[in-house]
């Protein structure tokens, strides 16, 4: 009996010394939505049980170990006691009603994070291979960066046509993939202004650990201001180079091509249009608008040497291509 | 060659391997103009000529080096085969030869022929084609003495269970490399060595990467899954006294296809690899280089091996049990295997129906999980995780059976609550199936499905806090002693502790939304994989070594294996569960400098390399107490078990004198109790 | 125990069990045309697997005791017995996740193929079983001739089967527009028919071999590999008791 008091006492003390030593580490990042709320509170309450149970199962494995040791030149066995039914029973209904619980809890934590409001603005997410694409349908206009309203929720709905991708702000907490084929939701509300990123969390081939966009949530009058400015600068790129530079950035080509001359994942553009390109059968063609346009419209045609075929196919009009064909041109 | 050594056969490897890869430029320089020097053609002729002259060097020509040697003649013979047709349906030249040497449905074929001529081979068929012809066999076949039997096929249970135990040692070592290497380059942010202009088989340094990784991943599992073959191989018959498996053939055959299977792995880094990770989910599967097939047809052909042997191992337990052994008095290890081989006989055929089905669609075109031609990615998950969760209840549960079975030895004390925790691994197994969602919950699958799969996800633990109760119970007023076995049992206890606790808290639906694809995933299994499997392989190792070889291993140098492995590995997987909370993503080859988890990373991998340094201690340890081992032909433990009542190392047919079961197997501590009596006692040795 | 019939009354129950059988296939056949319920196919299904299992394959042996030591002929083959038992529940769940995979992605929508073709290969296929049944029974009472006569019987139907199959309802199918790589319908149809088609296959090769060995006398004495072969079979036709309603009867056309 005096066994079973003191590693009970050891128990209970082990349980708030972990947990309030864990606790006291920050192990979450910065808590910038409504929904991190309620995850973090789920967390907290995991981090109780975790100490809990860890001191339950530990502490009493470690007293046996020092306290039932073996002293040297005992030779005798330990006490012959097969089972307590009693106990099993016990062991088996407690943390089944507990499991239940937590459960239960579980289910109310995620209604509270699905939780929709009908004044949800809506921003439709493109990922693609390897990049993030932002459209604001109230707006009518695209942007590489997620510029967000603070203390507003922001309905989420997301695309991929090529692979899954996942979205995925670590400081908003809830995480969710896209699927090609299909319109998958997310509802985050921002509430503490900031500069973060979404970092797309779902293996998506190479440059999946690159997949990163600024998430930037800023004061309702200034994300007025900033959709306007972009609204106008939408309107304004109308010559077909800056039309073309647009698509270049908010598509990710950037990810492979670079054009300051350094090579990439793919060649650079810097200086392609009119150089001689050797391509991997061996023959050497012309960079003319021909060839651009169809290394665009069908990567997979004529590959060039030293790289390997991984150009993703883009379902680009061919307006857009022939802009993207004139912004290429200007980079001599 | 007569004088068959490591030398020689390290000497031919690299002979071999040279060739390989000169020829291998050779055909590159034809097909593509110009050789490439870090391209899949050269890799894959070096891989596979290197690996057959290897166990030439070593062993000669015979067994595993005739398969090996068959396998590259049939994979090649395959290719050519698929080549010739293709070229005379008209395929142009680059479309027959490229930069992968085949194209990829010949690649395929070749795989395929290649695994059927491997296993002609090394023979392990010979008997089946036999009676095919109508001819009788005998059942018993001796083995060559020495260590050489090991090294073709022998029925013998206890040179297949060592034969799965040593293959997966060595895989382990293989994936482990991989972990060693991609861990470095994780150690810091930015990219050192893997960096984009790097090339290597086709592929640049994140390619590389994410080869690596996944293939750590698969590799690992695979060895898992033949470490656990290869434990419950070598002592279920010998607990439950039986003289062999019920089908010695097809425990062969089981073991024998396990060895072309981690070829065709091999195989799949160098012809460019696959950075899917070991889920090898679609559409990105679909896209993957040739690679992947090879890591399909691997896995594939590995999940053979795991249904034949769970099928073999329940026949057996169903079947060959000594007198009077009925349910309830079974070693509890052999429930555990039950439990186990239930899982893996019957979900193991989903994923290879899952991973078939990303082939066909491949090859033909088959739409399946094509959203442009009606199919579904989401339905790929299901099936793949069908069998994928389960099967961490078949890397743990033999695991936990050791624990049970060794604690009550070491604790000087019967197993507390036996029935309980015999059924409690039945529990977990068929509350294992109905779980899979859980590692769906952002994948986009139907809403309503959440909340139910945490439901069932969360009982899991009732059965597993039954055991981890009862091992306490166990422990509570023994006479604890710690001989290596059991320090590895204890370890097993509290990391796998760790991991189940961390389970939880991945089940709560909003809050998997965060940890989702997060370092702290990685922690979890890393950490149940370990306290589930690895610590207790290791226990179980150290335990029956002096049973298979009448040596002991060195103590001294296991309980250094212990004390460095455990802390190194526990500030792992601790550094990986703090950083994943923090938003540090799985599979990715670099980070974001400003999240700050430099330090943590490069702590990390210095710790990798502390559990490296272990292993590879134990692997000297191992190899050198064959030879120069204390002598231990008794009872080392003192054990109740009816193979430590017999001399070691095991004689040839097991028991000569069959024994009947008379007692409670755990009854430590009530003296005069036995728990099993050969049959006629007269015969001393 | 195995109770042996004597050989008349085990022929007269196989020519009941096979009346059952045809008769079932029949009112499926119907139900799906007139009805469409898929609750009634199902259940007819699920009693001519029942039956199928029973009568054909003879589940209840897995239950019988054995006399005889550990190398007695008896016990080995009860153990066998349990192992391919357990090969075919394995297998099952190959067919299982097919069966998932065409619910998941077709739906109740089903592949625009001949119902009166699908009749006729389940009916060919369904006698095969009639006969393998026969010449189970056959060498079990010693009769040879009577094995060989019935077992390539079921050889010419099986084949029949498998060349309708891939020979007529492929090419036709492809004809109608159905084709692997079109969209998932033809992706489900030929998979499902692929995967059936490559067990019937197997399930020949292993017949030509008993057929051989067995047309030799090494069976007179000893049958299990005949039996093995027979319950192989009768799965086989299980599987496509419930691929056919799957394939061609269950739900409304689609491409
Ligand atoms: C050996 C392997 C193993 C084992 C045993 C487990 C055990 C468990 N796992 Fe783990 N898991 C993996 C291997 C394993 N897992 C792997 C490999 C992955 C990642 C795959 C990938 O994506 O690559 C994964 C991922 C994974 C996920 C998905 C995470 C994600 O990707 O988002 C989830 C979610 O629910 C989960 C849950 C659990 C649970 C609840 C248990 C439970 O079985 C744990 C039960 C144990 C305990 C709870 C502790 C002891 C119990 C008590 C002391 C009793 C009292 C307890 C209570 C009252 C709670 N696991
Ligand atoms: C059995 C299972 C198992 C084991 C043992 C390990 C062991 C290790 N694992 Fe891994 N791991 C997985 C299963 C396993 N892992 C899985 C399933 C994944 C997921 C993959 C995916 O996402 O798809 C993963 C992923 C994974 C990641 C995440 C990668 C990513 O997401 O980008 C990391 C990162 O640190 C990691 C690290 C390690 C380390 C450092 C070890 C160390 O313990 C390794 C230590 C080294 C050895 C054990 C080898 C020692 C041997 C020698 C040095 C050679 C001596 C040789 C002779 C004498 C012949 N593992
Ligand atoms: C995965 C990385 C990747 C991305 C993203 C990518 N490309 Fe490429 N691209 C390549 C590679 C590799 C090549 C060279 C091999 C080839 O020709 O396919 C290439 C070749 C090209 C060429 C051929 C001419 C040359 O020599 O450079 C053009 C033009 C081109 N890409 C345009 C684009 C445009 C426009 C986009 C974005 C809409 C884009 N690429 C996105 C990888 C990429
Ligand atoms: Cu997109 Cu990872
Ligand atoms: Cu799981």
């Amino acid at each position: 009996m005096r066994h079973f008091i003191i590693a009970g006492v050891l128990v209970i003390a082990a349980s708030f010394g972990i947990y309030f030593g864990l606790a006291s580490v920050d192990m979450l990042p910065v808590q910038a939505s409504t929904q991190a709320v309620g995850i973090d509170w789920m967390w907290d309450i995991q981090l109780m049980a975790m100490s809990f149970l860890f001191a339950l199962i530990f502490v009493p494995m470690l007293y046996s170990l020092i306290v039932f040791r073996r002293r040297k030149g005992d030779t005798s066995d330990g006490e012959h006691f097969e089972g307590n039914n009693a106990l099993e029973i016990g062991w088996t209904v407690i943390p089944l009603f507990v499991v239940v619980f937590f459960a239960y809890l579980g289910a109310g934590n995620l209604a509270d994070t699905l939780r929709a409001d009908p004044d949800a603005m809506v921003v439709k997410v493109t990922g693609f291979q390897w990049g993030w694409k932002f459209a604001y349908p109230e707006y009518g206009f695209e942007s590489k960066e997620l510029y967000l309203p603070v203390d507003q929720q922001i309905w989420l709905k997301m695309e991929s046509n090529d692979v899954l991708h996942s979205f995925w702000v670590p400081e908003f907490r809830p995480k969710q993939d896209l699927v090609p084929g299909r319109v998958t939701e997310l509802r985050v509300t921002p509430n503490l202004v900031g500069s973060y990123k979404v970092r797309c969390a779902e293996l998506c081939g190479t440059s999946h650990a690159f997949m990163e966009s600024p998430v930037i949530v800023v004061e309702e009058d200034d994300f007025v201001k900033w959709a306007i400015e972009q609204q106008a600068l939408a309107a304004a790129a109308n010559t077909p180079e800056s039309q073309g530079e647009l698509l270049v950035s908010t598509n990710g080509c950037v990810a492979c091509h670079s054009i300051n001359g350094t090579t990439g994942q793919g060649p650079t553009w810097l200086g392609l249009f009119g150089s001689d390109v050797e391509l991997t059968d061996g023959s050497i063609v012309v960079a003319d608008e021909a060839f651009i346009t169809e290394s665009i419209a069908d990567p997979a045609a004529k590959v060039v040497k030293g790289f390997a075929p991984v150009m993703p196919l883009y379902p680009f009009t061919n307006e857009e291509i022939a802009n993207i064909v004139a912004y290429i041109k200007t980079l001599k | 060659m007569k004088k068959n050594t490591v030398g020689s056969g390290l000497l031919l490897l690299f002979v071999a391997g040279a060739i390989g890869y000169g020829l291998g430029l050779g055909f590159d320089a034809l097909i593509n103009g110009a050789p490439n020097f870090s391209g899949s053609t050269s890799a894959a002729f070096a891989l596979l000529f290197a690996v057959s002259a290897f166990f030439f060097g070593l062993y000669g020509y015979r067994g595993i080096t005739r398969g090996l040697v068959w396998q590259v003649v049939g994979t090649l013979a395959g290719g050519l085969f698929i080549s010739g047709i293709r070229a005379l349906m008209g395929y142009k030249f680059s479309e027959i030869f490229g930069s992968f040497f085949f194209s990829e449905p010949a690649w395929v074929f070749g795989a395929l022929v290649g695994v059927i001529s491997f296993l002609s081979g090394v023979g392990v068929m010979d008997d089946w084609m036999k009676w095919v012809r109508g001819i009788d066999t005998h059942d018993h076949h001796e083995d060559e003495p020495g260590w050489e039997k090991y090294f073709s096929v022998s029925l013998d249970h206890k040179v297949i269970g060592i034969q799965y135990t040593v293959t997966a040692l060595v895989l382990i070592s293989v994936g482990g490399l991989f972990a060693l290497i991609f861990r470095t380059e994780l150690a810091y942010s930015q990219l050192q060595f893997l960096t984009t202009t790097f090339k290597l088989f086709n592929q640049n340094g994140p390619q590389i990467y994410n080869s690596l990784m996944s293939l750590h991943g698969m590799i690992m599992i695979v060895s898992i899954l033949l470490g656990v073959s290869g434990i419950i191989n070598y002592v279920v018959p010998l607990l439950i006294g039986a003289h062999d498996m019920a089908f010695p053939r097809m425990n062969a055959f089981a073991y024998w296809i396990a060895v072309p299977a981690s070829v065709l792995l091999l195989m799949s880094l160098v012809l460019g690899g696959f950075d899917t990770g070991w889920t090898g989910y679609p559409p990105l599967s679909a896209r993957a280089p040739v690679g992947v097939q090879m890591f399909f047809l691997g896995v594939f052909t590995a999940g053979w091996s795991s249904i034949l042997g769970a099928l073999n191992v329940i026949a057996t337990v169903i079947r060959m049990r000594a007198k009077g052994m009925n349910a309830m008095r079974m070693p509890i290890f052999v429930w555990a295997a039950i439990a186990t081989s239930i899982i893996a006989l019957t979900a193991t055929q989903l994923i290879g129906l899952s991973f078939q089905l990303v082939m066909f669609q491949r090859l033909f075109g088959m739409g399946f999980f094509d959203p442009a031609k009606g199919g579904n990615p989401v339905l790929f998950q299901h099936l793949f995780w069908f069998y994928s969760h389960p099967a961490v209840y078949v890397f743990v549960l033999p695991g936990l059976g050791i624990i049970s079975e060794l604690l009550p030895v070491f604790a000087r004390k019967p197993l507390f609550g036996y029935r309980w925790i015999a059924m409690s691994s039945l529990g977990i197994a068929l509350v294992g199936f109905v779980v899979w969602a859980h590692h769906m919950f952002t994948s986009g699958m139907n809403e309503y499905l959440r909340v139910p799969f945490m439901y069932s996800t969360m009982l899991v633990a009732i059965p597993t806090g039954v055991k981890f109760f009862s091992w306490v119970a166990t422990l509570w007023k023994g006479k604890i002693e710690t001989p290596t076995p059991m320090l590895f049992v204890l370890g097993a206890i509290f990391v796998f502790l760790l991991g189940g606790i961390t389970g939880p808290p991945n089940a709560m639906v909003a809050l998997d939304l965060h940890l989702h694809d997060t370092y702290w995933v990685v922690g979890h299994f890393h950490d149940t994989i370990f306290g589930g499997f690895v610590f207790p392989f290791f226990a179980s190792i150290y335990y029956w070594y002096p049973k298979a070889t009448g040596r002991r291993m060195n103590e001294f140098w296991g309980k250094v294996h212990f004390w460095l492995m455990t802390p190194s590995f526990l500030i792992l997987t601790f550094g990986m569960m703090y950083i994943g909370l923090l938003g540090m993503r799985r599979r990715i080859v670099d980070y974001d400098a400003a999240l700050g988890f430099d330090p943590t990373h490069l702590v990390m991998t210095i710790c990798a390399f502390g559990i490296a340094l272990s292993v590879l201690i134990f692997f000297i340890n191992f190899f050198h107490s064959m030879k120069n081992g204390e002598k231990a032909e008794g009872n080392v433990w003192n054990s109740r078990s009816p193979e430590w009542q017999v001399p070691s190392p095991m004689p040839a047919h097991n028991y000569e004198v069959p024994f009947e079961v008379v007692g409670e197997p755990y009854d430590y501590g009530l003296p005069g109790s036995k728990y099993v009596q050969f049959i006629t006692p007269t015969k001393k040795k | 125990m195995t109770h042996k019939h004597d050989k008349s009354s085990a022929f007269s129950q196989g020519v009941l069990i096979f009346v059952y059988l045809a008769v079932l296939t029949a009112v499926e056949f119907f139900v799906a045309v007139k009805l469409n319920s898929i609750q009634i196919m199902l259940l007819i299904a699920l009693v001519k697997a029942g039956l199928v299992m029973y009568y054909y394959m003879h589940i209840y042996k897995l239950n019988t005791s054995d006399e005889g030591d550990e190398h007695s002929y008896s016990f080995k083959s009860g153990t066998n017995r349990i192992g391919l038992w357990m090969f075919l529940l394995s297998d099952s769940f190959v067919f299982g996740g097919l069966l998932v995979m065409r619910f998941n992605l077709l739906g109740l929508t089903r592949p625009h193929l001949d119902q009166n073709l699908g009749l006729l290969v389940t009916a060919v296929l369904l006698i095969s079983s009639f006969f393998m049944n026969r010449a189970e029974t056959s060498i079990e009472h010693g009769d040879r001739k009577g094995f060989v006569t019935n077992i390539i019987i079921t050889l010419i139907l099986g084949i029949g089967f498998l060349l309708g199959v891939v020979a007529v309802e492929w090419p036709r199918a492809i004809e109608e527009g159905i084709t692997a790589s079109s969209n998932t319908v033809g992706a489900a149809f030929f998979m499902m028919t692929g995967m059936h088609a490559f067990h019937v296959l197997t399930g020949v090769i292993f017949l030509l071999i008993v057929l051989r060995n067995g047309a030799k006398g090494l069976y007179d004495k000893h049958s299990y590999p005949v039996e093995a072969a027979a319950v192989y079979w009768h799965f086989v036709d299980l599987v496509w008791i419930f691929f056919y309603p799957a394939l061609y009867l269950i739900g409304v056309v689609a491409g």
